[in-house]
């Protein structure tokens, strides 16, 4: 009786936990996204609908993250950490479409290449990609594991 | 297997991190990179070509340097025919570095008769288009252009040979007076002179006679040019040969019927 007592007090604390770092992991990344934010400041005004991009961008990102602290210990975590880095790289894809931007502003076209950064930004997300797959491997290794010890 | 991924993740991480922050100075510094053009002057050269001059200051105040600065002018007419195409490169501008340069294109005019002599006696509009290329940071290529249409005013505009007069000048000759008139629209004054030789219906020159021409930019001209031809030579119908020598360009002959 005061074992299951303990357990589900260990239980509810692990929750709370999760859940508190998962906010914290939120509102860190939501932090860093807010400086670089005033950093970017004038390319809204330049470049339309940069700013929905990036919030949805930053919206679907930060509820990854959440999700995927939530789901830590379990195989969903690395679910989500999969879908997280899959999501950058296809998210990168549609919003770069093929690397070279345009806009034009008052008469005067304005293009930039990103197509290094667009390849670096994918060979990073494949990295990760790569990292998490190998995160779940282990784990559910480690799972099968736990049994026979 | 752990620490193969831990190092995966933080290398994985370092790069985003750097990636990033890369990123965002080099645009954040690309809006501290002004650009000024200053009053376009124009001259004729040695060669008798007329060249726009335009200055350009580039002020770099940003955290990179600027490479592959081109600045190119392409002035075409109402066709795509390209008239004149310039550039001007400077293959790096330094952080923290203000430069000036001039651009200069050059336009012969007279190759611009040779294109169609519509832009002597007629208005019309020329596309300039404008481009500069850049590489910030040596990795990101940006390219700003422009398309504007400015007005060609032309020198001979609404061009009048009026109907010649003539009077008798002694026993073998005639004075023949031709009224000229015509608006120099260009953006140039136009010096020079008007000459012109009368032919009878037989193609045998008659007589000749020249006028010198002062006409200011967007000013008219109206004048009479003195020939004196030989009585002998008259006949009923014949053509007048016009020629245009200024400073700008040389046309001609414009030949015009008479009788």
């Amino acid at each position: 009786m005061v074992d299951t007592k303990n357990d589900s007090r260990e239980t509810v604390q692990k929750i709370v936990l999760k859940v508190l770092k998962a906010s914290l992991k939120g509102v860190l990344f939501y932090g860093v996204y807010f400086v670089l934010w005033m950093l970017l400041a004038p390319i809204p005004d330049i470049v339309p609908g940069f700013r929905q991009t990036v919030e949805t961008f930053v919206m679907i990102y930060v509820f990854l993250i959440i999700f995927g602290e939530l789901t830590s210990g379990t195989v969903f975590q690395h679910f989500f950490n999969v879908a997280k880095t899959l999501f950058v790289i296809g998210y990168l894809i549609f919003s770069l479409k093929s690397g070279i931007l345009g806009v034009t502003f008052q008469n005067v076209r304005l293009t930039v290449d990103l197509r290094l950064f667009l390849i670096i930004a994918m060979l990073l997300g494949l990295l990760g990609f790569a990292k998490s797959l190998l995160q779940a491997i282990s784990f559910l290794n480690q799972k099968g594991e736990r049994p026979s010890d | 297997m752990n620490i193969p991924i831990r190092v995966m993740g933080i290398a994985t991480t370092f790069f985003w991190v750097f990636l990033i922050a890369f990123s965002v100075s080099a645009i954040y510094s690309a809006k501290d990179v002004h650009f000024d053009f200053g009053e376009p002057q124009m001259w004729v050269n040695a060669n008798n070509e007329t060249v726009f001059s335009l200055p350009v200051s580039v002020a770099n105040r940003g955290f990179y340097n600027i490479g592959s600065f081109n600045l190119t002018t392409e002035i075409s007419d109402e066709e795509g025919l390209i008239i004149t195409r310039e550039s001007t490169f400077i293959p790096v501008i330094r952080k923290s570095e203000e430069l000036t340069t001039s651009h200069n294109v050059t336009i012969d005019v007279n190759d611009l008769l040779q294109i169609d002599q519509k832009y002597l006696f007629n208005d019309a509009e020329l596309k300039i288009y404008g481009i500069v290329n850049m590489i910030i940071a040596k990795v990101i290529p940006v390219q700003a252009s422009t398309n504007v249409s400015i007005p060609w005013g032309a020198p001979l505009c609404n061009f009048i040979f009026g109907k010649p007069e003539h009077t008798a000048y002694n026993y073998t000759h005639l004075r023949v007076v031709v009224p000229i008139s015509f608006e120099n629209h260009a953006f140039f004054d136009l010096s020079g002179k008007i000459q012109i030789r009368m032919y009878n219906s037989a193609n045998t020159l008659v007589g000749d006679g020249q006028v010198a021409i002062e006409v200011r930019s967007n000013s008219l001209y109206h004048g009479y040019t003195e020939l004196y031809v030989l009585i002998a030579g008259m006949t009923e119908s014949g053509c007048f040969e016009v020629d245009f020598l200024t400073s700008f360009f040389n046309y001609g002959p414009l030949v015009v019927s008479y009788g």
